[in-house]
């Protein structure tokens, strides 16, 4: 495993374990929610299964069609929140 | 003003032909009876409790350490673990399912969200009984985790509808559906004036177009427990959903009106009341009548009230009263429906906001049109008052009486907040109306105004960038009463924001549509 996926583990050991990875993703969830991309992403999902049919859709094709817009429409400011909170939680538990 | 809602009312449509009502159903597949044997209610439940929704700290620090891929190592890639032994896996990369096809095992669980893959079917199924225990041991590991986030202050956390045996007959039986689009007009109703009744007409709008409040009756929360017909809250229900009917004509609340006589007397009468006087009359017979929604927590006593009216409409008022020989600060906490504002040109004066004078912009609002803005009416407020000599209060700390500064502050915001600009002025010498302007905005922070700020101001920690990530102080406006006339005869109106951007002017009977700027101008 190379450094960085490393340090990576090692960030999402600590968060599992203090519980903040579970506030973290009610956190994001919510922030996602607020600003309306839930909405969007729900919405781009009944195009899909309209698009593909609903007997014949499975979780497996949505995944590979709303991932990467998904991923490309959240907000800079989510991000940045989200961001700043881990750092702050990573310097109150700095080892 | 209210909390910015996170989207808006949307019921989205059930077209004939997707036939959802039998997708509801849950969609199992019969490969599951091959796990479904011995003890496996209990295995899959550990499975939930450790590696899905670890609520305690042991399994917590279990799940941090064991849950990596058997192959690879990762801990993201979409992580599962195979339901018939102790293998985890990335989906992502395709472990889980070489390991799988290599072992036979055909079923595993998406550690993230708790969804059951079944690797004949390729795709996730929704087996009844495995729907039960991940709900339940979700709900569990929820209670554990202490303050949660971000539960609706309802008190319970939301869990998308899943439609009741109940509710599905009524559903088929009741094909018709309503679209909501951005720009539909459901919602908007005029009410006849029954008599000079407009003060409460203006009300009932502002209250019907509370998204909360709303949210709340549309889905039948309120439980009644009064054995007469004179429930205020049963009556608020068939309010909204005449409101919400679609019927266009205007409605005549003659019930409800009849009913803010009898539990309300002091507003009886056909001569023009105060609309101000109404809202806290209103609410509070709501509050009192909200007995039977409480889910069996305490009965409703002002300080433990966990009814839609508190949740939805109370805050906290801090109150610290100094003494200024020993600097010892008493505080005291009040809840509070509404911030009743003091204006220029009564008779109390208004001008300098506080002792000394503080020249700061808040809300980025600044004097050069020379009105009064309401955070200047706010930052009043919440100024430092200097007791004076004939109002001496007794120091705890000096045990005597001393002169003291008595400072309000915001210690808790309510979800919606009411804000009363005291035009009515009604002191021994006159009676009249104040109507200066003031000018109010469509966003509000309240962040200078909390008791915390004040707190982080004394220790010195000066807040000189306000953070603009942090959404929790504030607010959007959402519904302006106004009061046209003088004193003796008068007629409210009122402005209601529908969505996100329009708004409506509503004069009883007769709803206009009304531009952003035609709000912002009026007297408020």
């Amino acid at each position: 495993m190379s450094k960085e996926s490393r340090m990576k583990a090692t960030i999402n050991q600590k968060l599992t374990e203090m519980g903040e990875r579970e506030r973290l993703k009610e956190l994001l969830r919510a922030k996602l929610t607020e600003c309306g991309w839930k909405d969007q992403m729900k919405a781009h999902c009944k195009e899909v299964i309209k698009e593909k049919g609903l007997e014949h859709v499975t979780v497996e094709d949505l995944m590979v069609e709303i991932t990467p817009k998904g991923r490309a429409l959240v907000p800079d400011s989510v991000k940045k929140e989200l961001l700043h909170r881990i750092r702050a939680f990573l310097a109150q538990h700095a080892t | 003003f209210q909390v910015n809602h996170p989207g808006d009312f949307s019921l989205s449509p059930i077209k004939p032909k997707l036939n959802v009502l039998s997708v509801m159903s849950p969609a199992g597949c019969s490969h599951v009876n091959g796990y479904k044997v011995d003890n496996w209610k209990q295995n899959l439940r550990v499975i939930y409790q450790c590696f899905v929704w670890s609520g305690t700290a042991e399994t917590r620090r279990r799940k941090a350490k064991s849950c990596i891929c058997h192959m690879c190592g990762a801990h993201l890639n979409r992580l599962h673990s195979c339901l018939y032994c102790v293998f985890f896996g990335c989906f992502t990369k395709k472990h889980i399912h070489e390991h799988a096809k290599n072992k036979r095992h055909n079923l595993a669980i998406d550690l993230l969200y708790g969804g059951i893959y079944c690797f004949v079917c390729q795709d996730y199924i929704y087996d009844k009984d495995m729907e039960q225990i991940a709900k339940e041991e979700q709900r569990k590991a929820w209670k554990l985790q202490g303050t949660p986030l971000l539960f609706l202050r309802i008190g319970e956390k939301y869990t998308t509808w899943e439609p009741t045996k109940r509710e599905l007959e009524l559903l088929r039986h009741n094909p018709k559906r309503r679209k909501i689009t951005t720009n539909c007009t459901i919602g908007l109703r005029g009410l006849i004036n029954l008599g000079n009744t407009c003060f409460m007409n203006c009300i009932v709008q502002a209250l019907t177009h509370t998204p909360l409040l709303r949210d709340f009756f549309l889905s039948d929360r309120h439980k009644c427990e009064m054995q007469s017909n004179s429930c205020l809250v049963c009556e608020m229900s068939q309010l909204f959903q005449e409101f919400y009917s679609g019927h266009r004509s205007p409605h005549i609340p003659f019930r409800l009106l009849h009913l803010v006589w009898t539990h309300a007397r002091h507003l009886a009468g056909y001569e023009q009341q105060d609309a101000h006087e109404f809202l806290i009359a209103a609410l509070d017979v709501l509050h009192r009548h909200c007995k039977g929604d409480d889910n069996g927590k305490k009965a409703n006593n002002p300080n433990h009230c966990n009814c839609i009216i508190d949740q939805i409409f109370t805050g906290g008022l801090q109150s610290d009263v100094t003494c200024q020989v020993c600097h010892g600060v008493s505080t005291t906490i009040d809840p509070f429906w509404d911030i009743s504002l003091d204006l220029p040109g009564s008779s109390t004066p208004f001008w300098p906001l506080s002792p000394g004078g503080d020249g700061s912009t808040v809300n980025g609002e600044s004097h050069l049109s020379g009105s009064t803005t309401l955070t200047d009416c706010l930052r009043r407020f919440t100024r430092p008052e200097h007791l004076g000599s004939s109002a001496k209060i007794k120091c705890g700390g000096c045990h005597s009486y001393q002169e003291s500064t008595k400072q309000l502050t915001m210690k808790k915001l309510p979800i919606v907040a009411c804000f009363h600009l005291k035009r009515f002025e009604h002191s021994a010498k006159l009676r009249r109306k104040i109507t200066t302007y003031v000018s109010f905005p469509l966003e509000l922070d309240m962040t200078p105004f909390m008791a915390s700020s004040k707190e982080s101001r004394m220790n010195g920690q000066y807040q000189q960038t306000v953070d603009v990530l942090n959404n929790d102080n504030k607010y959007s406006l959402f519904a302006v009463v106004n009061h046209q006339g003088t004193l003796e005869s008068g007629h409210y109106t009122s402005f209601i924001r529908q969505h996100k951007d329009q708004w409506f002017k509503c004069d009883d009977a007769i709803i206009t549509k009304a531009s952003i700027k035609d709000v912002l101008d009026s007297e408020g």
